[in-house]
């Protein structure tokens, strides 16, 4: 390990009526990934905020290569050495890979005029020196994979030739196999002396790539440790400050009908090749599979999204064909969507507005809709979902993403259809709000409604299903029991689409 | 084989204007055989330039995420003055030069408003469209009015390497404008600003005065309109122009350009503008009734637009 780059003392950072960060003290060495955790609201972005200059600490300093520094503002803090990768894309889409890069630090020529040539022939060699030659440097980057685009972000924060580098929570929106190369990017910069704050929730990656954790609790420090100091039911414990030994909950199923029934399903695209599945009442049925196996493509048939091409689908015992989401509602099918930013919720409207969203005709078949009885139900959701807010009448956008998603869970929940289908209901909310999450499911399905969960997280699909399709290529690979789990065979089942010898 | 796959790709990348474009000249001809000739190419050209080059301006405020709405005052507002000041006694090219510099200081104005008042586009550029135009009204008492010289008809009707004069001011701010948002700083800044405006400020830009500067390109592209306006029509006319701040932005729109991800560009536009106006001298050339004519036109640019957003909704597939 080398010497220390950074060094954070004693931060204490306000905004109106909270403490965001309360005498929290940082450091980072050289060549070394330090990992942020914590819940969210915890503080570990304000912290990278203010390392990035993008925040001004009230109290304590900063000390960066050995002098205490005060930045005005990120591009301070940038020509000094600190950069960032953010989880939200800061790419223009239809600029350039190289016009990206150099964003406000064009070349130009003698006359004035940009210097294409020298700033793609530059933005070449970064992605070169990446390993990701093959990203096309002439297209808009929006043409690009996520994955591409953030290895453009990458490629942008190098060529500043920082000292220092923030990630926020950079795999999110990756398959595994690119969250494979990017770490492969990150142990490069390592060796090169680098120092990476590593701002994630998802604890399976952090032996691959961390040397240190510093867990975050309501803006304090609670402990810096070494990654193999601590096993993850520790870290847990120190995130959420209370114990957790029992993270997945799944009770006995008491029913023994068949809810959902889907035949050879097909969708017009060719992404849902012949999907077969049933689920019974009462039960949790898991579907497996890598980003891109068809999962979500299966959902948004059956929820009506997709046109069907050919296949059934009965809902208990009757021949359904939802043509669109709103008669897939009327069935009694509700989809709590992958990427709740964009289709689950109204980010501008308030979290009443957002439960009510779908059950408007349901609770007011009239022409008058009353804003007391809105308010009073999503009330009564903002208590039994422990939605942390000042008001209901908040827009969700101010929401943290935990409790955002429990907005679209109360959204659901308040039109109460029978079929509940989770899409990766879990991605990128902290794990407090997992747990709470994990939990309603098992009572819903225990209060009869048939449960199907998407998730690429092998550990809670397991720990959370009463049996499992597995999907590869659009096709299902394979049907698990429970008792037949074992992260091997759904493995191979996800990846090669057979079971091995 | 490799050739013609590069031809069909090429055809692919190509804007669907670009073939409604074709089959309304290929209709028109059909419908009256003396449409080809020439000269009515020539007319169509020339007609166009004041339009072309606020397409040119609108298209820039498009791909910042924007309207200008005030494009049409900008152009009344320099017909009129121009010759008011040339009334008074002004040199005609010193009063035409004062005169685009005010539309600058019109331009630099409705960007202050939008990007340091935080106003919507749509109702600062509509309440500065109402504001010139009244003032262009309230100039020429409600009525035209009328500076002699023959600078307007010599402009106009000249050539150079047998091109109008009119279509060489065309290329030359098509030029301007393609190396602008192709070549320069403040284009890539134009595309963030549309496409990414969060990027734009980490990568530590003054979003409100590049926002601001977009504003004044545009009042310039309009006064040069505005210019080719007033050489056209000899005289200072308070209502010209109105009707091409909508038809500007449709041909930035049918030119492929979007408010949403500042994608697009200048080059598009042209077959925009060309689509309206082919579509107005056609119908013309065949003989419709003018009062039948703007029921037509406009027909045809919504027609357009749905085919348009249609077939990019297919390619997307």
């Amino acid at each position: 390990m080398g010497k220390t780059i950074l060094t954070a003392k004693h931060i204490t950072k306000l905004f109106p009526g909270m403490k965001a960060l309360d005498d929290v003290d940082f450091d980072l060495q050289e060549g070394e990934v330090h990992i942020l955790v914590g819940e969210n609201g915890a503080g570990k972005s304000t912290l990278s905020k203010c390392i990035l200059g993008a925040y001004q600490a009230e109290e304590g300093e900063i000390i960066y290569q050995g002098e205490p520094v005060k930045f005005s503002g990120t591009k301070d803090a940038l020509a000094r050495g600190i950069a960032a990768v953010y989880q939200e894309n800061s790419l223009v889409p239809y600029l350039n890979a190289a016009q990206n890069i150099f964003l406000n630090r064009e070349y130009r020529t003698a006359a004035g005029l940009l210097d294409s040539k020298r700033m793609e022939k530059e933005a070449k060699d970064l992605l070169v020196s990446l390993n990701c030659d093959y990203i096309n440097i002439k297209k808009p980057v929006k043409m690009l994979s996520t994955a591409e685009q953030q290895m453009v972000e990458i490629a942008k924060a190098l060529s500043f030739k920082p000292k220092i580098i923030v990630f926020d929570e950079p795999t999110s929106s990756l398959s595994d196999r690119e969250v494979e190369s990017l770490f492969e990017q990150i142990h490069r910069m390592k060796a090169e002396g680098i120092g990476i704050i590593y701002v994630s929730h998802r604890m399976q990656e952090f032996p691959l790539i961390g040397d240190r954790i510093t867990v975050l609790r309501d803006g304090r420090k609670i402990r810096t440790v070494g990654i193999n100091d601590c096993t993850n039911e520790e870290l847990v414990n120190m995130m959420v400050g209370r114990d957790v030994s029992q993270v997945y909950v799944r009770s006995e199923n008491p029913y023994k009908e068949e809810a959902l029934r889907v035949d050879n399903l097909y969708d017009r695209s060719g992404r849902v090749q012949g999907v077969s599945m049933v689920v019974h009442k009462g039960e949790i049925v898991g579907l497996a599979g890598l980003v891109g196996a068809g999962r979500t493509e299966t959902a948004e048939t059956i929820f009506g999204i997709r046109p069907m091409a050919s296949g059934e689908i009965y809902v208990y015992g009757k021949k359904v064909q939802p043509k669109n989401p709103k008669q897939a509602a009327k069935i009694g099918i509700g989809l709590v969507s992958e990427d709740r930013k964009t289709q689950g919720l109204a980010l501008r409207q308030s979290i009443a507005e957002n439960i009510e969203a779908v059950s408007w005709e349901k609770d007011f078949p009239g022409f008058f809709v009353s804003g007391r009885k809105v308010e009073e139900r999503a009330l009564k959701y903002k208590d039994n979902l422990r939605i942390m807010t000042t008001s209901v009448r908040k827009a969700c956008q101010y929401l943290s993403g935990g409790n955002q998603q429990k907005v679209v869970l109360g959204k659901w929940l308040n039109y109460d259809p029978d079929i509940l289908i989770f899409d990766e209901p879990t991605r990128g909310i902290d794990v407090g709000a997992k747990m709470e999450i994990y939990a309603l499911m098992d009572k819903l399905a225990t209060e009869g409604k048939a449960i199907i969960m998407i998730s690429s997280e092998l550990p809670e699909i397991i720990g959370m299903t009463d049996c499992m399709y597995v999907m590869h290529e659009g096709r299902i690979s394979g049907k698990l029991d429970r008792s037949e789990y074992s992260q091997e065979r759904i493995g191979q089942l996800m990846m090669i689409g057979q079971e091995g010898e | 084989m490799m050739s013609e796959n590069k031809v069909l790709n090429a055809l692919k990348k190509m804007p669907p204007v670009v073939f409604m474009l074709i089959a309304l000249i290929i209709l028109f001809s059909v419908l009256n055989p003396n449409y080809f000739a020439v000269n009515n190419f020539r007319n169509v050209f020339i007609q166009c330039a004041p339009l072309m080059v606020l397409g040119f301006a609108q298209t820039l405020v498009v791909l910042t995420g924007g309207t200008n709405l005030s494009m049409n005052a900008v152009v009344n507002i320099v017909t009129v003055l121009a010759v008011f000041m040339a009334l008074k006694g002004v040199p005609l090219v010193l009063a035409m030069v004062i005169a685009v510099v005010a539309a600058v200081g019109i331009g630099i104005f409705t960007g202050v408003l939008i990007a340091k008042g935080h106003m919507p586009a749509f109702i600062a550029t509509y309440g500065v469209q109402n504001v010139f135009n009244a003032l262009a009204l309230t100039i020429t008492g409600g009525a035209s009015i009328y500076y002699n010289s023959d600078l307007y008809h010599k402009v106009y009707s000249s050539s150079l390497l047998f091109i109008p004069a009119p279509v060489c001011v065309v290329i030359v701010m098509f030029i301007f404008t393609w190396i602008l948002l192709n070549k320069s700083k403040l284009g890539m800044q134009i595309r963030a600003l549309g496409g990414n405006r969060e990027a734009l400020k980490l990568a530590g830009v003054n979003v409100v005065r590049s926002e601001i500067t977009v504003y004044a390109v545009a009042g310039f592209l309009g006064g040069i309109a505005g210019l080719l306006t007033l050489c056209r029509v000899e005289s200072g006319q308070p209502i010209v122009a109105n009707g091409w701040e909508f038809q500007s932005v449709a041909a930035a729109i049918l030119g492929g350009s979007s408010f949403k991800e500042g994608k697009g560009g200048v080059t598009g536009t042209i077959f925009g503008v060309l689509l309206i106006q082919i579509a107005q001298n056609g119908l013309n050339v065949i003989g419709v009734q003018a009062i039948y004519q703007s029921v037509l036109v406009g027909s045809i640019v919504l027609a357009a637009i749905i085919i348009d957003a249609v077939v990019r909704m297919r390619r997307r597939d």
